[in-house]
Parts: C-alpha cells; sequence; structure tokens
C-alpha cells in the first residue's frame, strides 16, 4: 500500500486553462546579451554591461489550491489531522516532528486576521518603490499558528496598530494573477484607531512626509 | 581528546561600492596580506578550500568559486562553496572547523566575496529579497530592511526602546570604522565628514522602514576576505605569533519567514511556548550556547569571560536583539546594559571594534570571515597595526565571540576564540 503521507505527482498536465501572457504583455526573453562599455583612460579600467532576462515557470505544484483560491478569492490553508495545527500560508507536512511529516488537510479559511507585528516602508525593491510608503503588516488569518506578511491599505500609515483586527481585500477579479499581491489588508469594518495623537505618530508622519514628496518626484 | 582548530591567519580586502577589482584578485590580495603575517604559510601547504558566496545573482556566473579555485592554481585539490545566506561567511569556517577537527586536512583555506556593486542598491535589494520564501513574502514589497524593520518594532515596544536606542549601535560601529582604513563608512562618507556621527545624524536619516533609518542600516558591498584554518599542531608551529584557537563553535536554524516562529514545535520544546515569536534570534541564542558549552562558558558569565565581540549588526536594531540572545542582558536590565553603553570600548563587551557592517559593509560571503578575522586581531595584538590607531584595540583580550547572521535569523553561528 502506498504510503498516505506521499505527495501524487501526476502523470501529465494539460494546462486548458492558460493565462500566460495577460498580465505583461508578451513578455520575450532576450536571454544574455552585452549591452556596451566604458573605459577610463587614466586607470585603464574597462567595465562592460550585461544583460539578463528570464521567465520563469513557478510550478505550485501540491500548493496549486492556494493560488486557485486567489484567483477565485478564497483564502486556502493547510491543517495537520493529528495535532490540529492550522497554517497560513500553507504547508503540506506537518511541521511537528513528532508527526513524522503527517500529510496536511486543506481548509478555507476566513478572511480576517489579527495584526501581530508591522512596519512602515520607506524603501524598497525596484518595482515596489511607487507604493511607498506603505505598512507591511504580519497578519495572524484566522487562528492559524503562523503570520503571513502583506501590505495593510486605506490607512494612515502612522494609526496602525498592534492586534488590530483586519480583512482582506480582493484585486478585481481579471486582475488577480494567483499570487500574494492579489489581495491585501485593510482595517475590519469599522476599525477606528484606539489612540489619538501620540508624539511616536508626529514622528512617524514627519518619517513619511519626504517619502512621498519623493515618491511623487518620480513620475 | 579530540584535537583543537585554528585560526592560523587571515586577512580582509577593503569594502566598498562601486571597487574595481575582480573576486580572484580580492582572493589573492588577501592570501597575500596572510602571508605577511605569516610568511611560512605559502600556496603549496592548502590541502582542501571552502568558499564562501552567497548570491550568483550578483556576478550571474554560476559555481564563480570555479573561477576563483582555477585562477589561485589551486587545481587538484578538493573544494566546496558554501551558500547560507548572510551567514555565509560563519558557515564556511564551520565547514573548515569540521574539516580540521575531523582529522582529515591540517590546512584549509577560508574564501570568500561578494560583487554586490554589480547592481544598483534597489536591485540588490530585490535580489537578496529572493532569500525570502519569494511565493509569499518578496512578492508583497518585502525587502529584508522591512522584515528586520516588522520585527524590530515589535522588540522596541515589548522591551521599552527607543529609536535613540537603536541609534547607539549605529553611532558606535560607524565611528569605530572611522579608525579602520578597510572600511566602506571610512573610505566613503567618512571622508566627506571628517567627524563622528552622532544619534541626531542617525535620526535624521531617512526612514527606511520604521523604526530603522539609512544610517541604521548596513551597507551593500563589493569586497573579500581569506580565513587560514589549520590544526594546532600547523599553527604553532607556523604561525605562533599569529593564531587563534577556535575553542567553541555553534551553528542553528529557524524559520525561513519570520512569521513562521510563532509556535514552532522544535523551538516549544526547547525554550518554552510562543518562543521566539517575532523578536528573539533562537538560532543566535541556540548556537551561543552551543559554542559556549563547547569553550566552558556560562551563559550567564558570558559579558563578563567575552573581551571582545564582532557580531552581525546588519542593523542597529538586530545588534541590540543579539545582545539578548547571548544572554549579555536580559529583558530586565537591556535598557542599562544599551545607555551604560556596555558594548563600547570602555563597556563590558566592546563590541565590533573593528566597524561591524555597519561600518565595514556587506559583502555577504566575505563579512563574517571579516568578522572573525577583525577578532583575532585583538587575540593576537595587531589590531594597532591593522586599525589607524590604538583607539580601536582591545588590549589584554583573552576571549572573543564572532557572530555570523543569516535570512530573518534565518542560520546563525557563533564561534568563541581564543588566545592560546
Amino acid at each position: 500500500m502506498t504510503d498516505p503521507r506521499l505527495h501524487e505527482i501526476p502523470d501529465k498536465v494539460e494546462w486548458d486553462v492558460k493565462h500566460p501572457n495577460k498580465f505583461r504583455g508578451n513578455v520575450k526573453e532576450t536571454g544574455i546579451g552585452f549591452m556596451g562599455y566604458d573605459y577610463d583612460s587614466t586607470t585603464e579600467q574597462f567595465k562592460v554591461y550585461l544583460h539578463y532576462d528570464q521567465l520563469y515557470y513557478w510550478k505550485y505544484a501540491e500548493v496549486s489550491k492556494l493560488g486557485k483560491g486567489f484567483i477565485d478569492g478564497e483564502f486556502w490553508g493547510t491543517k495537520c489531522p493529528k495535532c490540529g495545527d492550522k497554517f497560513f500560508p500553507p504547508r503540506v507536512n506537518c511541521w511537528n516532528l513528532d508527526d513524522n511529516l503527517e500529510k496536511t488537510e486543506w481548509i478555507k479559511l476566513k478572511q480576517e486576521g489579527i495584526v501581530h507585528t508591522f512596519t512602515i516602508a520607506g524603501w524598497s525593491g525596484k518595482s515596489s518603490l511607487k507604493r511607498l510608503p506603505f505598512v507591511l503588516a504580519y497578519v495572524v488569518v484566522d487562528g492559524c499558528k503562523t503570520a503571513i506578511a502583506n501590505e495593510l491599505r486605506n490607512i494612515d500609515p502612522w494609526d496602525a496598530e498592534f492586534g488590530m483586527p483586519v480583512k482582506v481585500v480582493w484585486k478585481p477579479e481579471d486582475e488577480r494573477q494567483g499570487t500574494v499581491t492579489d489581495w491585501w489588508f485593510e482595517p475590519a469594518d469599522g476599525w477606528e484607531p484606539t489612540v489619538g495623537d501620540t508624539p511616536e505618530k508626529e514622528r512617524m508622519k514627519e518619517l513619511c512626509a519626504p517619502v512621498y514628496e519623493w515618491v511623487k518626484s518620480m513620475d | 581528546m579530540s584535537r583543537k582548530v585554528c585560526i592560523a591567519g587571515g586577512a580582509v580586502t577593503p569594502f566598498d561600492y562601486p571597487m574595481h577589482i575582480t573576486p580572484e584578485g580580492m582572493i589573492a590580495n588577501a592570501i597575500v596580506e596572510t602571508q605577511g603575517d605569516v610568511p611560512d604559510f605559502h600556496m603549496t601547504d592548502l590541502e582542501f578550500m571552502v568558499y564562501s558566496h552567497f548570491s550568483v545573482h550578483f556576478g550571474k556566473q554560476l559555481c564563480p568559486e570555479w573561477v576563483v579555485h582555477d585562477h589561485l592554481g589551486l587545481v587538484g585539490l578538493p573544494h566546496v562553496r558554501i551558500e547560507n545566506g548572510g551567514n555565509t561567511g560563519g558557515s564556511a569556517l564551520y565547514g573548515a572547523f569540521l574539516a580540521v577537527k575531523s582529522g582529515l586536512f591540517d590546512v584549509v583555506g577560508v574564501a570568500g566575496w561578494e560583487t554586490m556593486d554589480n547592481v544598483t542598491q534597489s536591485q540588490g535589494s530585490e535580489f537578496i529579497a529572493l532569500a525570502s520564501d519569494t511565493r509569499y513574502e518578496a512578492l508583497a514589497g518585502g525587502i529584508y530592511p522591512i522584515y528586520y524593520a516588522a520585527m524590530a518594532y515589535k522588540f522596541m515596544k515589548e522591551h521599552d526602546l527607543t529609536e535613540e536606542d537603536f541609534a547607539l549601535a549605529a553611532l558606535k560601529n560607524r565611528n569605530y570604522a572611522a579608525d579602520n582604513p578597510k572600511t566602506q563608512w571610512y573610505r566613503g562618507e567618512y571622508k566627506k565628514y571628517k567627524r563622528d556621527l552622532t544619534v541626531e545624524d542617525i535620526m535624521d536619516s531617512r526612514m527606511i522602514s520604521y523604526p530603522l533609518k539609512r544610517y541604521d542600516c548596513c551597507l551593500m558591498s563589493r569586497g573579500g576576505a581569506f580565513a587560514l584554518i589549520t590544526s594546532e599542531e600547523w599553527a604553532k608551529k607556523h604561525a605562533p605569533n599569529n593564531y587563534v584557537v577556535i575553542d567553541g563553535a555553534g551553528l542553528s536554524s529557524c524559520t525561513i519567514r519570520a512569521g513562521d516562529r510563532l509556535a514552532f514545535p522544535n523551538w516549544d520544546k526547547m525554550y518554552g511556548k510562543g518562543y521566539p515569536d517575532m523578536t528573539e534570534f533562537a538560532a543566535c541564542r541556540r548556537s551561543g550556547e552551543v559554542a559556549y558549552d563547547m569553550a566552558g562558558i556560562e551563559y550567564k558569565k558570558a559579558k563578563k569571560e567575552i573581551d571582545v565581540a564582532e557580531i552581525h549588526d546588519a542593523f542597529s536594531s538586530s545588534e541590540v536583539q543579539i545582545y539578548k540572545a547571548l544572554h549579555w542582558c536580559d529583558a530586565d536590565d537591556m535598557k542599562d546594559f544599551i545607555r551604560e553603553k556596555q558594548t563600547f570600548m570602555d563597556g563590558e563587551v566592546p563590541t565590533n571594534p573593528g566597524g561591524g557592517l555597519m561600518g565595514y559593509g556587506h559583502p555577504v560571503g566575505a563579512t563574517g570571515i571579516m568578522s572573525a578575522i577583525e577578532c583575532m586581531y585583538h587575540l593576537n595584538d595587531t589590531a594597532p597595526k591593522k586599525h589607524l590607531s590604538s583607539k580601536t584595540y582591545v588590549k589584554d583580550a583573552q576571549t572573543g565571540l564572532v557572530n555570523s547572521h543569516a535570512g530573518t535569523g534565518t542560520s546563525i553561528s557563533n564561534f568563541i576564540l581564543r588566545r592560546p
């Protein structure tokens, strides 16, 4: 008999629902190429420009339910049938060594959570600079044993709080890509900041002001 | 009695952004400088090479260690590359330590580098973020300083600390770097400033991710480093005035995503329910305790026994979090420990007199090796010669600690070095 903890590997995958170029247009791989050079005649230093482009085909495989769930506006986590620990993002085997790689089961999660910690980002990777400043929050979703990071929107950054309740808000269905960027957190309906102006909030506002200016100047 | 493993010598290239020297050139230079301190050491002594390099993204070169190894003329010798995020250098040292400890080799070279100046800073930040779980974190706009800030903010609140408390570590390490000509701080911004940084300078620098500002964060760099790991017998014979003994070595791991350590079963069992949460570096505590045990250091006496430390201050906040993980202070006396400047030159545990990552820069594969070499400089009394003055020299140091740290605290090593 097959060990029930083994993950199934499908023999043939046909991809009958295809959405490859919908979001970025026709992504053309250009591969590796030299794009020019510089020379410093005083120190005799030479430099070339190298450009490399690569399209990856990330297979979600046994966590496919998570990606498809995002397209459908659903949160799918996993739960260990032995110890009951709930995970989001999903773990496909239990993390408890005593459970000896017990295979977890998929469960649909409520799209609500509690902010465990957060920060106000004033700098980020190239692809995220225009969103600055933003709140990145680690949120415990629906009583899971883990927290997931995502943006907390629709709030002045300095008003975010530890322990605040949040809800999940989705991009329009036709813009979703099956990734964590399909959704973000927002304060739960009816939530108001529990404290008014504090010196720390003033400090945060001061720190954010030049970031707003800088992002405006990028246009 | 199992045999002792030593650092017989080693050297660090300048760290800078940009800097015009190839990886093989950096390692060759570091070996030549090592030979200046250990004239008996010749290329033909090497038996095994452990290469320390983090990201092939920066050079767009897979297996770049093959280029370096070949160039050094070491063809035929066994070689491996160790990659373990920010703890790549510490992990490579750990690998070399095991190789000598096992008795298989007497003379092992550890060579590390990174060429982060091959890309822009923001692109570089994104490359490094690929060492988070890219499926769940990098795409949400998270880069490492943001993850660290989220951890640091909770730590700051829970311990009633202020931004200024973190700033002290940033100020200390950068100002010590001003005494070290190899550091990026000395070579760059300090040359413009020509004065010591103040807490106000750090508070006024631009926000990276609250509560961290620009001067709370380390620098991207190009740089290389080399360490010669040998048996005690070899070191005594060939590097009698230069070597230090590795009396303790610990390596531990934690989750890749900081959000996954709220209730991890292994930690719950070892340190109690809910530890380390998103505030503590459990892998630092664990690897520190392993190293302390090996070196016969009682945890509570660690800060008294350690005379000098070089720790992984990628962020000012993480330096403070490391103080706690290494048992130098606890939740009750942390504020005093910081505000009494116990990690400054005149304090209980002078920390990062070489400049740390904030002063030196953080060319990942070279960093942990740099920390070990800088620590060695005090235990073999070469610091006054290597630094610009004796202001950053810990006299009569007997015991040193070296810390190397990766991910969001995902892999951490600690070493205890002792004067023979």
